[in-house]
């Protein structure tokens, strides 16, 4: 049992920060209320810490199989770790959330990132439907959180039914798989399969059961629907995390389903269970999924839409990746990963900082930017920058991210998604160019300029767009990170 | 002809409870009959659970859902002021397409579902569970249950968060 928390202390340390300040709520007056985003900062912070002490370990099963940990796990902390410390410095000082109690948003937050980790780690079908539960109940919440604004509400209502319908299937789809192999861990399912021979209809249906939960939280095709509603009701620095986080732990679930309960480690590497077409199953959703999205982001006039629309392409493009099912395909998913983390939020950040100041979310607010004095060219080029990035144009990181995910799809052979994907690419160009177009080539509406933000939020945006060229030019460092990193 | 066990005809009984009663609680055009017809849902999940030779987990259901929950809820229907006001939602709309759909669905599912694919326990002559879930929660399942008291403090806490009037 020591031993087993050594493995669990970075969660446990966000625990212990979600419980104090939970705790310090009851004591501290309404003028104080700034120290909360500086103790869920220091908390995710220290979890980081922790993380990286904890890195050298080797992979384990811990409290009874319940939870794994390897360096899959260690890297989706960092994800999750970055993007809850990005969540705050962005929540801190936005205009959005003046009226939001400061105590309980930061605490939230903190407790979604928790709920993120376990998600991540989770090996018991128990826990990956308790953390799934906690990832979903705290997203309502904080979705929700802009009193009396009924976009807000609206959006919170309508993602609660959408999650509890898909949480709902999930459970389902997990009890058949126990019923159908008596075994509730990832491993034990792959290890039944492997054994024995099951009905291959039952099976299918529980995994596109399954796939409705982990689908939910991906926002994939046909789970998709809230994700535009929930984006544009949603506070910005709320919906920016969304994004990215939850989605995250989305993918890393996905990943030790997919790897861990239906695949099995042979000599020449991974092999998905033979029984299910789950290469069809999936390069269908992801096809969808990435079209679909690609599609309809074409035509929002609001830019909160067209992120959300973008996000459902990049899920998609993540899950052409899972179609591969090979080692190449975690390393490819993990870096799309960490990428797309710098490049949306900081797409989002600078939505953040112009819409506080111009009063308006929609893509007209971004005419002209270029001419608002010249903090706005600076932020013009560091759109741009994020633009270019999402469709994924050398020399910025999202190329080298979406080279990884479409070469992991070439290796095994499926030439046809890759050619797909590709198209897809293409078309995202026109929507992300479109907004890089109407900030240079457009006049501005009316003669505001743009005033420097607060120094977080500018801060925060340089770093991430100087970050999102240099793993561009220079990514060699985090691939081979990422590349060494083992499932189980 | 198969020989049809006792337990088999109680448990046809017993779902047809529970599926009749949440067809109920879906079609009632009136949110009250919805709420009754609750109960005799979950009184026969509670049965299937005792099927199961679940004692423990039975007796929770009742004790939570058909006492504390549903009871909570027909107090919140009957001190709601012009709740029949209210415009119906739940109307049956698109039953055309609905009924083809959700045939095809349950012939697929039935007959996917049915037949010798199950893995099934060993039979063991019956215990009461008290003892081994106690067990269980402070053993194995002790994470769980530890995460389970975090979601709920955060749910907790979060419905609170909603309902609260604005920060002045």
């Amino acid at each position: 049992m020591k031993q087993d928390l050594i493995y669990f202390l970075p969660e446990l340390i966000v625990s212990i920060t979600v419980l104090f300040l939970f705790l310090l709520d009851c004591f501290i007056g309404k003028r104080s209320r700034r120290i909360f985003p500086v103790i869920a900062f220091i908390g995710i912070a220290a979890m980081m810490l922790a993380n990286k002490s904890s890195s050298p370990l080797p992979s384990a099963r811990f409290f009874s199989d319940m939870m794994v940990f390897d360096h899959v796990s260690v890297l989706f902390k960092y994800i999750f770790g970055l993007a809850g410390l990005i969540a705050i410095v962005i929540a801190n000082g936005s205009h959005e959330l003046e009226k939001v109690d400061k105590a309980n948003y930061f605490t939230l937050l903190t407790a979604l990132v928790l709920g993120m980790m376990l998600l991540a780690n989770a090996h018991h079908f128990l826990m990956i439907y308790l953390s799934l539960e906690m990832v979903s109940l705290l997203s309502y919440i904080l979705t929700g959180s802009l009193q009396g604004s009924r976009r807000s509400s609206e959006a919170s209502l309508k993602y609660v039914i959408y999650g509890g319908v898909a949480s709902g299937i999930m459970a389902y789809g997990i009890s058949i798989l126990y019923g159908l192999t008596g075994s509730m861990t990832l491993t034990g399912v792959a290890e039944f399969l492997r054994m024995n021979a099951v009905s291959k209809t039952a099976l299918y249906t529980s995994v596109l059961m399954i796939m409705a939960g982990f689908g939910f939280k991906v926002a994939s095709v046909p789970f998709h629907m809230w994700c535009p509603d929930v984006y544009e009701g949603a506070p910005t620095p709320f919906t920016a995390f969304l994004s990215v986080g939850p989605k995250a732990a989305g993918f890393a679930v996905l990943l030790r389903f997919f790897f861990g309960a239906l695949s099995q480690t042979t000599t020449s590497g991974i092999e998905p269970i033979k029984i299910i077409g789950l290469p069809a199953l999936l390069g269908g959703l992801s096809i969808a999924t990435m079209t679909l999205g690609n599609l309809a982001a074409l035509q929002q006039k609001s830019m909160k839409r067209l992120l959300a629309y973008s996000s459902i392409a990049h899920a998609g493009y993540m899950l052409l990746a899972l179609v591969a099912l090979n080692a190449e395909a975690v390393t490819g998913v993990i870096f799309y990963l960490s990428v797309y983390l710098l490049m949306n939020l900081g797409a989002f950040l600078v939505l953040i900082i112009v819409g506080d100041q111009l009063g308006s979310e929609d893509i007209s607010v971004f005419q002209g930017l270029s001419k608002r004095g010249p903090f706005a060219a600076l932020l013009s080029i560091v759109m741009t920058v994020f633009m270019f990035s999402l469709t994924g144009i050398p020399p910025m990181a999202g190329f080298i991210g979406k080279f990884y995910l479409f070469g992991s799809v070439i290796k095994s052979g499926h030439y046809t998604l890759a050619v797909i994907g590709m198209l897809n690419s293409v078309v995202s160009l026109y929507y992300y160019i479109r907004v890089v177009k109407i900030m240079y080539f457009d006049e501005p509406v009316d003669g505001r300029n743009l005033t420097t933000p607060m120094v977080s939020h500018a801060s925060t945006v340089f770093a991430l767009a100087l970050l999102t060229i240099y793993l561009g030019l220079f990514w060699n460092g985090l691939a081979n990170i990422v590349g060494q990193a083992k499932l189980f | 002809m198969p020989m049809i066990e006792l337990k088999d005809i109680a448990f046809i009984i017993l779902a047809l409870i529970t599926l009749g009663s949440a067809g109920g609680v879906a079609f009632s055009k009136k949110i009250i009959y919805s709420g009754f017809s609750l109960l005799g849902s979950l009184f026969g999940v509670a049965g299937l659970y005792i099927l199961l030779s679940n004692d423990f987990i039975a007796a929770t259901q009742l004790l939570i859902y058909v006492g504390g929950v549903l009871i909570l809820i027909l107090f919140a229907i009957m001190l709601t002021s012009k709740i029949g006001d209210i415009a119906v939602t739940n109307k049956s709309i698109n039953w055309k397409v609905a009924i083809p759909i959700i045939a095809g669905l349950a012939c697929f599912l039935i007959s996917s579902f049915s037949g010798d694919i199950w893995k099934v326990a060993d039979k063991t002559p019956y215990q009461s569970s008290v003892s081994f879930i106690g067990n269980a929660l402070l053993k194995e399942f002790l994470l769980p249950f530890e995460v389970i008291s975090i979601v709920l403090l955060c749910a907790l806490i979060g419905s609170i968060v909603i309902l609260k009037r604005e920060v002045k």
